[in-house]
């Protein structure tokens, strides 16, 4: 029996309810980890297929785009196109509902991949992204991630204007240029069903509807030989060689920040050469005017000042913007890495004791 | 007869004036025509031709066309008359004004009419040289002559002397006069051999059609100046009575000088005043005062009457004009030294009436307005002004730096005159001004300016001979006791200036620190900031002498490092970058370069602070060996760069100027052949400015044989597991004890991982590798306190519209790194330490010093 609320939600044409949570279909996470990992480390994107239900997207299906370095944009429209056609002549959900892209090392934030984005928001308003980072992927557990951009931002990057002072009014900063929906993966009835007679085979572990969280503990579990034995990716020592490869990234992005910086303080200097050009000239006007009037003179026309002194104008800061936000992903994975690590460290000092 | 005829049509077209317009440039086209010619040879033909062509005045003219006749065409000869007649006037009235003034026994105004007749005779060239000296002329200057001998004779013998200017003109005249006939000796030797005849037509003709004019021009000309001297040397001159010259004369006596005075002070500085009239009237009047007050005041105006014409095109006060104000400002001092009851100060009451002479009455000193201080000042600036103007690689400029000992003999004077009259604020303006003559010279140079000064002011007020430490040391001790603030800022860096000149490194070092003057410096004006460049720059100099390397660097960096040294020490201009710089500014640039004299020279300058460079630089760089990140760490950035051009060329050939040397220099030193290195540095030709250029030599090849070694043991430390001492001291030609010293010291500061095992005496080398990750984790922390920096500094920087943007931004920071706000708080007070030192420079950071402020209470908003 439909619930008002469900019942709202199908009447829910204009799909006003903003999602809040996005579903994929087990199949579909296994499509994309298997796509990214195999066309490593070249960044991939696919289509994601779908519906939104009651805020909640539901990713059912999902298919690759091919590499289109060399095809233009048509090729790959086209392609696209033609896929959904015979998706649906197979009777799957051909609604586009986002589209998914590879990473290493939660390096993803540019200007292409936000205007991709910009673009299947301002198409289809409940789009998603997911991103899928194949490296950190490789630590042990896997790594998703669902992502839109905020409304604020879409505004502003609407009206392509990144001054400073529309920031603050948008009270826009690094930190919510995308928002994160949680990510929950589904099963079939017909895959749970494949899971329990495996299970029974060989009583294993039950691998549901779990958040990514709950997987995570349920990856750890001590488990027999089994097909759905878990990994010990997680309990691997080498460590280094993950917070090396973080860290020489962070230094990079720092090192593009530092560029920002640079051209952010050549226009702020600028600006007060040429702030300072045009005091001089008001103050030699009005010591001009004074000595006129004393003399009994009109005081001199008024002339435009500020179209005398073009003031240049400030740089975008959409590329600092970005920067950050980079820097602070980078910052957060060696800080999420860092905290089990560090534990892990303890348990294996003790064990050697 | 053919030309007499041509001549005569021509003559008869002449008398109406019509052509008169060509006259000038035909007789510039004579004179040049004439000047090879024999001037005597023509004189006596023209003679003969008067004689011939008879009694009439022009004739003579005629004829002495007619003789120069055969080699210009009619029209020449047609257009001449006017102008000749014009000439001739000149000299006439200037001959007929000798004469009066030999009548009266005037010898200023005969020198004056004399040297007008001569420069009507310059002028009239190219006549004199178609038709000779005028008789009248030469009769003159003869007679001259002779009453100038006479009146020498009477005056050897006078009881009563002439006055000073008479006297002086006498005595000039009797100079010139000797040069002067020298030219006309043999007409001279004619005139002589029958005086009444000589002249007998141009005499005529002097009467006839030059009477009347004479005496009008007298009227006007000479009246004024004449008579009113005849009136004086009645008053003076022991009744001798003059004969009237006629005319109505303006009386310049005792009584009406006041008046006069008032007219001429009156007159000053309104459009139409003609100053050099101004400064005649002052001139005679001086002549007529003589009670001391009317002396002193009418010399006060003399003086300022002088500075009044500085106002040039060149920008620079003449220098004859100069060396009047000297001497009257001299005479000035020696009247007022000579009454000490009369006294010159500023802000005297006034006194009702002014025109009257003043005596001093019960031992009560009369007190004059006026400021001599500011003549001092002034005189002092127009010296300083005329240097700055003179092209340095002049003989004038040498010339005019001779000025310089009588310019400070004033100074001297004036101050010791001060001191009489305890007025402390001139005291120790003119105080300032002396130490600023000498604070940069070198001893023996003080000591001979000393001596000068000494000689030319009488015994009383004669320094005593000090040496230059203490006398410098007592002018500044005056100026810190007494003067002003700024006045003693200047004076501690003239001091610290003069310590650093005389290889007192540490006295100078230490009255710089203890004056706190890096932390104040960048509020004072410029030609402070530049005095107090000068005095780093000198103590680095100093220092360097000393062989204290790494102190020389620090002190040479912040001038040197900069790339604008000509505009740091005021020694030239710079070329301007960011487009062109207003007028006004470069006029004000131009004011404060100092004269060359007091120039540092600059390419010393850079060959010490790129040697010293050198010296830190190539172990520096041999330390940071490979990585990357420790490469960045750079002492010297223009060192870096030439270093960088200079191993970017695919040849190099051998060194050619000093820059060169030091970067052979450095190369050879960096690959350990320090003896090459040495040779080249010993190469280097500036050196020889230096004084004690041996020993400095010496200095630096004993520090390339220690960095040689430091630099070998940073390079080469990972391929040896041990080194022994002995070889070490070997290769370096250092003794064993040094080798020692130097790799313990290094082992001691961290620099080089190592233990030195003294019963084997070698160095034991310890490697130590760093991870991937440490060496990254490293670099971060660098990357990151330089994230954070750049953040702060673009914080501070107050962009004037978007205030919250900037809070926004701080904001940014604080989140991303969490301990940004307490980071930020010490990296601002980090940031501030070198801002104290080098902000002094540009105004620019001045602004930046409020921004701060700004920005912290934003932080704490926050």
């Amino acid at each position: 029996m439909p619930s008002n609320k469900e019942l709202s939600a199908a009447l829910d044409i204009e799909g006003s309810v903003p999602i809040h949570s996005v579903q994929l279909d087990a199949m579909v996470v296994l499509k994309i980890v298997k796509h990214c990992r195999e066309s490593i480390p070249a960044t991939v994107t696919g289509q994601l297929m779908g519906l939104d239900v009651n805020g909640v997207l539901e990713v059912t299906h999902s298919f690759p785009m091919p590499k289109n370095n060399q095809d233009s944009e048509d090729d790959a429209s086209n392609y696209q196109v033609q896929m959904m056609r015979c998706l649906r002549e197979v009777n799957v959900d051909d609604n586009s509902v986002g589209w998914y892209q590879s990473t290493n090392m939660g390096n993803f934030m540019n200007q292409s991949l936000i205007e991709h984005q910009f673009e299947f928001q301002q198409a289809l308003s409940k789009s998603v992204l997911i991103i899928h980072d194949v490296a950190r992927s490789s630590m042990g557990n896997i790594n998703l991630r669902a992502l839109r951009l905020t409304p604020a931002f879409m505004q502003l990057y609407k009206e392509k204007k990144f001054s400073t002072e529309a920031l603050t009014k948008a009270k826009l900063t690094f930190s919510n240029i995308f928002e994160e929906l949680p990510i929950t993966i589904r099963n079939t009835a017909l895959l749970t069903a494949l899971l329990y007679e495996l299970e029974t085979a060989d009583e294993s572990v039950e691998v549901s509807t779990s958040h990514l969280t709950t997987y995570k503990s349920t990856a750890s579990t001590p488990a027999s030989k089994s097909v759905l034995a878990p990994s010990f990716d997680v309990l691997d020592l080498s460590l280094d060689p993950y917070v090396a490869k973080n860290l020489e990234n962070l230094m990079d992005t720092i090192d593009d920040h530092h560029q920002e910086q640079g051209n952010y303080a050549y226009w702020q200097r600028s600006v007060e050469r040429e702030n300072k050009k045009k005091a001089a000239y008001l103050l030699n006007r009005k010591t001009e005017n004074a000595r006129r009037a004393q003399s009994g003179q009109a005081p001199l026309a008024n002339e435009d000042v500020d179209a005398m002194f073009k003031v240049p104008v400030e740089p975008s800061r959409l590329d600092h913007l970005l920067i950050s936000g980079q820097i602070d992903n980078y910052c957060k994975q060696i800080n999420e890495f860092a905290g089990p690590t560090l534990g892990k460290l303890f348990a294996v000092g003790e064990l050697q004791k | 007869m053919v030309t007499m005829s041509r001549f005569f049509r021509a003559a008869e077209s002449d008398s109406d004036d019509s052509e008169s317009e060509y006259s000038d440039e035909l007789t510039a086209s004579d004179s040049e025509d004439h000047s090879g010619s024999d001037s005597e040879d023509e004189s006596s033909s023209d003679e003969d031709g008067a004689k011939k062509g008879g009694a009439a005045g022009r004739g003579r003219f005629f004829e002495g066309a007619l003789d120069s006749d055969d080699d210009s065409d009619d029209d020449t000869v047609r257009v001449v008359k006017s102008v000749k007649d014009k000439r001739l006037d000149e000299i006439e009235q200037a001959v007929s004004g000798i004469a009066n003034g030999l009548k009266i026994n005037d010898w200023v105004s005969v020198q004056n009419e004399f040297d007008r007749a001569n420069k009507g005779i310059q002028k009239a060239a190219g006549l004199i040289a178609q038709s000779g000296v005028p008789k009248f002329y030469i009769k003159s200057v003869a007679e001259l002559e002779k009453a100038i001998q006479a009146a020498a004779q009477k005056e050897k013998s006078a009881s009563k002397k002439l006055n000073p200017s008479n006297n002086r003109a006498l005595n000039s005249l009797k100079q010139n006069i000797k040069k002067n006939n020298r030219q006309y000796e043999s007409q001279i030797q004619e005139y002589e051999k029958d005086p009444e005849n000589y002249d007998k037509e141009p005499e005529e003709e002097e009467e006839v059609v030059k009477k009347p004019k004479v005496k009008k021009a007298k009227k006007v000309v000479v009246s004024d100046s004449e008579d009113d001297k005849e009136d004086e040397e009645e008053a003076e001159d022991d009744g001798f009575t003059p004969v009237g010259a006629g005319g109505k004369s303006v009386e310049l006596t005792q009584d009406n000088l006041y008046k006069k005075l008032r007219e001429v002070v009156d007159a000053r500085g309104k459009k139409n005043t003609n100053r050099e009239e101004q400064v005649k009237i002052l001139e005679r009047l001086l002549v007529v005062a003589n009670t001391p007050y009317q002396k002193i005041i009418v010399l006060l105006n003399l003086v300022s009457a002088q500075f009044d014409f500085a106002t040039g095109v060149s920008g620079f006060m003449n220098i004859p004009l100069w060396k009047n104000a000297e001497k009257y400002l001299n005479s000035l001092l020696t009247i007022l030294e000579a009454n000490p009851l009369y006294i010159v100060k500023e802000n005297v009451p006034d006194v009702d009436d002014e025109e009257k002479d003043r005596l001093p009455e019960d031992g009560q000193p009369v007190l004059i307005q006026g400021s001599l201080v500011a003549f001092v000042d002034r005189l002092d600036d127009e010296f300083t002004k005329s240097l700055q103007n003179i092209d340095p690689h002049t003989t004038d400029y040498v010339d005019r730096l001779k000025d310089e000992v009588g310019l400070y003999a004033v100074i001297v004077r004036s101050n010791v005159y001060f001191k009489r009259l305890d007025l402390v604020d001139s005291i120790s303006r003119t105080t300032m001004r002396r130490l600023e003559h000498l604070y940069f010279k070198p001893d023996v140079v003080i000591v001979a300016v000393e001596g000068a000064t000494a000689a030319l002011l009488s015994s009383k007020e004669a320094t005593t001979a000090k040496e230059s430490e203490v006398l410098i040391h007592d002018l500044c001790v005056f100026l810190y006791k007494n003067a002003n603030s700024l006045q003693r800022t200047r004076a501690m860096l003239c001091h610290i200036y003069h310590h650093a000149l005389h290889n007192r490194f540490f006295i100078a070092r230490d009255m710089l620190l203890m004056s706190h003057l890096q932390e104040t410096i960048h509020q004072a004006d410029v030609t402070t900031q530049i005095l107090f460049n000068r005095a780093m720059v000198q103590l680095g100099l100093c220092a360097f002498r000393e062989g204290m390397i790494r102190e020389a660097h620090t002190c040479l960096h912040d001038i040197s490092g900069t790339g604008r040294v000509k505009e740091l020490l005021a020694q030239g201009l710079q070329a301007q970058r960011y487009g062109a710089v207003s007028p006004e500014q470069e006029k004000l640039e131009r004011q404060r370069q100092l004269p060359f004299h007091m120039h540092i020279n600059l390419e010393l300058l850079e060959c010490v602070y790129l040697t010293c460079s050198m010296l830190l630089e190539i172990p520096a760089m041999a330390q940071a060996g490979n990585s990357p990140e420790n490469k960045k760490k750079v002492i010297s950035k223009p060192f870096r760069r030439m270093l960088d051009y200079n191993s970017r060329q695919v040849f190099t050939g051998p060194p050619e100027n000093t820059r060169d040397h030091i970067m052979g220099a450095a190369k050879a030193l960096s690959i350990g052949e320090w003896e090459r290195s040495v040779e080249l540095i010993k190469a280097i030709k500036i050196w020889e400015l230096m004084p004690g250029c041996d020993n400095i030599k010496e200095m630096l090849a004993v520090k390339i044989q220690e960095e040689g070694l430091r630099t070998y043991l940073f390079a080469n430390a990972s391929y040896y597991s041990s080194v022994g001492l002995e070889s070490l001291g070997k290769m370096f030609n250092l003794s064993v004890n040094t080798v020692l010293a130097i790799v313990a010291k290094m082992v001691y500061n961290e620099e080089l991982s190592a233990s030195i095992d003294q019963v084997a005496n070698v160095v034991q080398l310890h490697h130590v590798a760093l991870s991937k990750m440490q060496a990254l984790a490293l670099a971060f922390a660098d990357k990151a306190s330089g994230f954070v920096e750049g953040n702060e500094k673009l914080l501070e920087t107050k962009t004037p519209q978007p205030q919250q943007g900037d809070r926004k931004k701080g904001g940014a920071v604080g989140g991303k790194e969490q301990t940004g706000k307490e980071q930020g708080g010490k990296q601002q007070q980090r940031t501030m330490g070198p801002r104290g030192q080098r902000g002094g420079r540009n105004q620019f950071h001045n602004g930046l010093g409020n921004s701060v402020r700004g920005g912290r209470k934003n932080q704490q908003q926050q």
